[in-house]
This record gives structure tokens, C-alpha cells and sequence, in this order.
């Protein structure tokens, strides 16, 4: 083993430009599609979104689960998990995917397809920085010694690509799709079944169920020899806790079976700490009225994050909000066998859906000026400097 | 918007429409069958909370034929055995049979009214289910409930609202006299769109959409205060004249160089700090290492 991995140098506005590549004896499977973590050496797999990648630190760790609070009407949230799936399917990975609403073969069909040739739209934000300030040289008349200097990046991303880019306007050639194993779960078609076990609705006990068996009979826990090659298990469930799922939680505050979901996940994350499995499973917060039980979630859950979108609320007309679909919360992160967990240096985070990329951005708050200076600009992105048309702005000191 | 789901232009799902007790949805409803039989499909009506010839009323008398009124009202629960359809009978199996019970020539549409009244007497998590099931057997092509809020808790509202491909809101306008109807419609892809109208039913159910502007009372819009100049009423002049602050361009300020000066200035050097050591004539510069002479 080489010296002790440290945390890479933080470049300028502590965003980590590391570089750094831990050397060591690969004890480690190597599957595809994972690597070990820079921060603590688990094995990692990527969302499907780069920078929610950055955002949790650097990817998921197998064996761990993602909880991604819904938006409200569950456009982004649903997208997220096709991301995630449509990830799995790139990188030759299992997936398996439970939902109750819509059945999962509709959900796999509207996978985005991935982008092939990458023109590289996350070139290294250093680089171009560079070359458009030397476009820009007269622009600053009393600073310009600070005209080289790399812009402040609302864009979060790290140095090193870890995973796929997807067009989402086209969907996923069926072939591609095919080429990866695919179980699936609809909580519609399952017949109620008394359960010997009280402590779990039937959807949920069944689901459980389903996820063991596939668990066991492609031996992703490693119960059946190593024959073949080790693979990784993603597991995508969509909207757990919805009355879909015969669970009462979003109906009442005094829910009958109010342990139910939060069993499941302890159940689930248990079978998940001893496979090569990773889970995002997306609940409908906005629709629970009881409070506690979203914290008791949250907890049962290694990483979490909450989508809200600002479609059909008031933020929708807020200029400070007009060039994003939303904001992104990090609620939780998970420490795993290490004391320090890697959490973004910024709580204002912003999500925005564009065809070939789902970005999350640092939002910026303008200075609160008088009420009469309407300085709503934000600083302009490192990256599209080039690209808009506000070249002529003047920085005033 | 609203006239586009009412008419059925967008293909069908599940519609809620929901109202309060400051104004009906009723009439909504009246206008979904009005427009269903204009169409020519089937017509399956659940009445458990009016009776028939109140929600016939108005209604083209020409193709009444098409309706199919399952009559609950005013026995909806079956006490004395006089209705032909109960609560207990909203189940997935019970309204396929209703619904292929008529010979059908078209798409189905079912109507509920109420919705409310079918969730006060079974489970909000089963009716969900139910609704989903009926949903994707496909016997019926579009389903529109109409929803009493203020008769159910928050969360029961908004689960049943969030299985819906279109929610409709209606509340009073106003000062007018019509209704203002809020549209939320979310299509497969996941798209939201959303509208506020007003609109008016005729008495032969026929639906008229007006747009309007929001009235005042709705937005708060701030109106723009004259800004207060802040160079007046002083006794000294903080403002500048033309040739005031062409002067101003002017003046050279201390750290302006050359362009030639400023781009080696800014060229990025190797190092940001430099060392010089000059050695001075007590220096020792022994290449040579000093513990070499050392046991160790």
C-alpha cells in the first residue's frame, strides 16, 4: 500500500480539482462501471448524473441506498430514476426496478438514451477560463491584474469523469436495453397475501421477497460460486409510502400500519449491506402528513435528498429562480467506515433539466442592493462565458 | 385548457374535479357527459349523491339513451334494497361487469359523484388502488370523479389528486358571476401545465371559457413607488456635468500601464513566489551530506 491517501488539494472556492488517484493493490473487484472512492476506498457506482455524483460525494456506494424525496407532481424525481437505471443499463450492470403506478416495463422503455460520441460539454472548468478571459482583456480598466484569475464555478463538478451523459429527448434503443438483465415488480399485479408477519403490509413483504430471491438466485451475495463474473445489482423502487402501495401513510396522520415503510427500508438495507446492491427508492414527501415519519426515513437511509420543484408553486415567477427547475436539498450523507463524510461546501443547490445534461449549480443570492438597483444578474458560469451574450458586461468597483 | 379536457381532446385517464362547499363542481360534471355524449361514447353514471333527474337535467334529450344511470341515490348504501348500485359495489371487478353489461360501442366514460362519498365509506389507500386498477384494465377510458375537499382530511385530497392525470379546482370568482376553474394537467412525459379561467354553464350544459386578467385581488401587485432621487435637496452637488465627467474619463489612474507592460504582467508565471539566495562568504555550500560520518 502506498502513503496514506490524503484529501486532495481544494482549488479556489473549495471546489475539489483533485487529480489524485489512490494507488494501491487492487484487493478490490474490479467490476465495471464502479471504482473505489478517493475519500474512503468504497467501491462507488455513479447515478447517472455527474453532478449529483459530485453532490453525494463522489458516487454510491455499493451497498448502500439512495433516498430521493419527491417533487411535487414527480416529473424530476421520475427522471432521476431513469437516469439511474438507464446508468446500469450503460454500464452492464442488473437492474431490477419495483413500482406501483405505472408498470416498470413503461418505465424501461422511456430510459434516456446515452451519448455516445462525447463532444466533452464538462470540458475542465480551468482550461476554459483561460481562454475566454484572454478574449475579454480590456474589459477591466482599474483590476485587470485579476483578469486571469478562474471565475467563481456554479457548476459542480469533479476533475475526474466518472460516469454517462444522456439525451433525454430520445429514449434508449430496445437492444441496448436488452442486453442487461432486467427483473421488475408491480405491486398491482401481486395477489394479497396473509402474511405470517404483521410487521409488514403485503406489498411490501412481497417486494422484500422478490428482491431477496433475485438477491440469491444470481448470487449477488455470493452464495453461488464464482463462475462467472461478479456484477453489481441496482435496484430502482418508485414511489414507496403512495396509497399504491397499500400503505396509509400519505392519508392520515395516525397511519394503522405506520411501521411499515420504515421496516421495509430496514429490511432493505440490511439485504443491501450484504450484496453487491445499490438502491434509490423515491418517496412521496410532500404527500405524508405526518412529519416524524419522514425523519424516521431519512434515517433508515444512507444518502437522501429532496427534489422541490418550482412548477406550479410561487417560486415559479421569483427571478432569482428563473434559470433553474428547482432547488436540490442534501439531507443526509452517509459516513461509511470512515469518521468524516464528504458534504458539499454549499446548501444552496439548484437543479435544471436540460436535454443532455441534469445539472446542479450553486445558486447564487445578488447582493441585496437598495430596493431601487434591480441587480438580479448572477455571476456568469465559468463554463459559458463563451457562449452568452453578456460579454459587454462591465464589473463595477 | 379547460374546454380541452372537457371536450376530450387530450385522451382520457383519470380527472378529478374538485370542489368546496362555496361552489359546486356539479355542473363541471354535467358538462363532461354533455361533451362525452356529444362524442358518442357511453356514458356510465354513479349516483350516489344526487338523484337522476336532477343530474339529467339540461342534458340533450336526443342521445339520453346513451346514459346509463346506475342509481344509488337515495339508497346508497342498500338499506332497503331499492338502488342498483351500493358503495360496497365500487370494486374493480363490479364496475368492469357494469360497464360490459351495455353492449358498448365506444370508449367508456364513468362518472362518480361523488367520489367523496365512495372514500367516506372505504379505505383512501383500497379507492386508490381501485382507481388504478380501473385505470389500466382499460374497460373504461376516462374516469371523473368529483371531490368534496373541505369533507376529507389534507392528505386523502391530495393522494387521490395526485393519481390524476388532470385536476380541475373550482372555486367562486370573485365578484362575478361565474366560477374560476384551476387546471393542473400532467401528461405521461411528465410535462405540467397549469391555468386559471373562468367560466360559465348554460343551462343546456354547455361550458364557456373566459380568460381574463388576474383581478387585483388575487395578486398583490406592488405598485412602483416614484423613486426618490437621492442627488436633490442638498446643500452640496453630487451630480456631474457633461464636461464634468469627460474630466472624470480622463484622469490617469496611478496603476494604468502600457498594454505591452500589462501582458507581462499577466502572463502566468511558473512560480508565485521566487527565492533568491545569495550566498555570502560564510556560507558553507558542502554538497556533501553532514551525516555521512555518523555511526548510525
Amino acid at each position: 500500500m502506498m502513503a496514506a491517501p490524503g484529501k486532495g488539494m481544494a482549488g479556489p472556492a473549495g471546489v475539489n480539482t483533485t487529480s489524485f488517484q489512490k494507488k494501491s493493490r487492487s484487493k478490490l473487484v474490479s467490476i465495471p462501471g464502479t471504482r473505489p472512492s478517493v475519500q474512503n476506498g468504497q467501491l462507488i457506482v455513479s447515478t447517472g448524473v455527474t453532478s449529483l455524483d459530485y453532490v453525494i460525494g463522489g458516487g454510491l456506494a455499493v451497498g448502500t441506498l439512495l433516498l430521493v424525496e419527491e417533487d411535487r407532481y414527480d416529473s424530476y424525481s421520475r427522471m432521476l430514476l431513469k437516469y439511474f437505471l438507464a446508468e446500469g443499463v450503460v454500464c452492464g450492470h442488473e437492474v431490477f426496478l419495483a413500482s406501483a403506478r405505472d408498470h416498470p416495463d413503461e418505465i424501461m422503455q422511456e430510459l434516456p438514451s446515452p451519448i455516445v460520441d462525447e463532444v466533452g460539454s464538462v470540458k475542465t472548468k480551468e482550461g476554459q477560463a483561460q481562454q475566454c478571459d484572454q478574449e475579454n482583456q480590456d474589459t477591466m480598466t482599474i483590476a485587470w491584474r485579476y483578469q486571469n484569475q478562474p471565475k467563481v464555478q456554479n457548476a459542480l463538478a469533479s476533475s475526474v469523469r466518472f460516469g454517462h451523459y444522456y439525451d433525454v429527448s430520445k429514449t434508449m434503443e430496445p437492444e441496448v436495453r436488452q442486453a442487461v438483465k432486467c427483473h421488475s415488480f408491480y405491486a398491482l399485479q401481486e395477489s394479497p397475501t396473509t402474511t405470517e408477519s404483521s410487521l409488514l403490509s403485503s406489498p411490501y413483504h412481497a417486494l422484500l421477497q422478490s428482491i431477496q430471491s433475485v438477491i440469491r438466485k444470481e448470487g449477488f451475495d455470493g452464495s453461488t460460486p464464482q463462475s462467472k463474473v461478479r456484477n453489481v445489482l441496482r435496484l430502482g423502487l418508485h414511489s414507496l409510502g403512495s396509497p399504491l402501495w397499500g400503505d396509509d401513510l400519505c392519508c392520515t396522520d395516525n397511519p394503522a400500519h405506520c411501521h411499515a415503510l420504515t421496516t421495509f427500508l430496514y429490511a432493505l438495507r440490511g439485504l443491501l449491506r450484504t450484496s453487491l446492491s445499490v438502491a434509490v427508492v423515491t418517496v412521496p414527501s410532500h404527500l405524508m402528513q405526518n412529519k416524524s415519519v419522514m425523519g424516521q426515513i431519512i434515517r433508515l437511509s444512507d444518502t437522501a435528498i429532496a427534489l422541490e420543484s418550482f412548477r406550479g408553486s410561487e417560486k415559479e415567477t421569483n427571478p432569482l429562480y428563473k434559470d433553474y427547475h428547482g432547488l436540490l436539498h442534501v439531507r443526509q450523507v452517509p459516513r461509511l467506515n470512515c469518521l468524516v463524510c464528504e458534504v458539499p461546501d454549499t446548501k444552496d443547490l439548484a437543479f435544471k433539466l436540460k436535454r443532455k445534461q441534469f445539472t446542479i449549480e450553486r445558486l447564487h443570492l445578488p447582493p441585496d442592493l437598495s430596493e431601487t438597483v434591480s441587480r438580479v444578474s448572477k455571476i456568469e458560469l465559468a463554463g459559458g462565458c463563451g457562449t452568452t451574450a453578456t460579454g459587454n458586461k462591465h464589473l463595477d468597483f | 385548457m379547460l374546454l380541452n379536457i372537457v371536450h376530450g381532446t387530450e385522451s382520457g385517464g383519470f380527472i378529478v374535479v374538485e370542489d368546496t362547499v362555496k361552489y359546486s363542481g356539479r355542473e363541471i360534471l354535467k358538462c363532461f357527459i354533455n361533451a362525452a355524449l356529444k362524442r358518442g361514447e357511453d356514458v356510465h353514471v354513479l349516483g350516489f349523491e344526487t338523484s337522476e333527474a336532477e343530474l339529467r337535467a339540461g342534458l340533450d334529450s336526443s342521445c339520453v339513451q346513451k346514459i346509463h344511470f346506475h342509481k344509488g341515490h337515495p339508497d346508497p348504501l342498500g338499506w332497503t334494497c331499492k338502488s342498483s348500485v351500493t358503495v360496497h359495489q365500487f370494486t374493480t371487478r363490479d364496475i368492469t361487469q357494469l360497464v360490459q353489461n351495455v353492449p358498448h360501442t365506444k370508449a367508456s366514460v364513468l362518472i362518480v359523484d361523488s367520489l367523496s362519498f365512495v372514500l367516506r365509506h372505504h379505505q383512501p389507500v383500497v379507492i386508490c388502488q381501485r382507481l388504478q386498477e380501473l385505470k389500466k384494465v382499460g374497460v373504461v377510458k376516462t374516469i371523473v370523479g368529483l371531490l368534496h375537499s373541505d369533507l376529507h382530511l389534507q392528505g386523502v385530497v391530495k393522494s387521490v389528486c395526485h393519481l390524476a392525470n388532470a385536476v380541475i379546482s373550482v372555486a367562486p370568482a370573485n365578484n362575478e358571476h361565474c366560477g374560476m376553474a384551476k387546471t393542473t394537467r400532467r401528461t405521461k412525459s411528465g410535462k405540467l401545465m397549469q391555468e386559471e379561467e373562468y367560466f360559465d354553464v348554460s343551462e343546456d350544459a354547455a361550458l364557456s371559457v373566459q380568460t381574463r386578467t388576474h383581478q387585483p385581488g388575487h395578486v398583490q401587485i406592488e405598485p412602483d413607488k416614484p423613486k426618490a432621487d437621492p442627488t436633490s435637496n442638498l446643500t452640496f452637488n453630487l451630480r456631474l456635468s457633461k464636461k464634468e465627467k469627460e474630466a472624470k474619463e480622463k484622469v490617469a489612474l496611478p496603476f494604468v500601464f502600457s498594454q505591452e507592460k500589462k501582458s507581462a504582467l499577466l502572463r502566468p508565471t511558473p512560480g508565485s513566489g521566487r527565492i533568491t539566495y545569495e550566498p555570502d562568504a560564510y556560507d558553507d555550500l558542502d554538497e556533501e551530506d553532514p551525516d555521512d560520518d555518523l555511526d548510525v
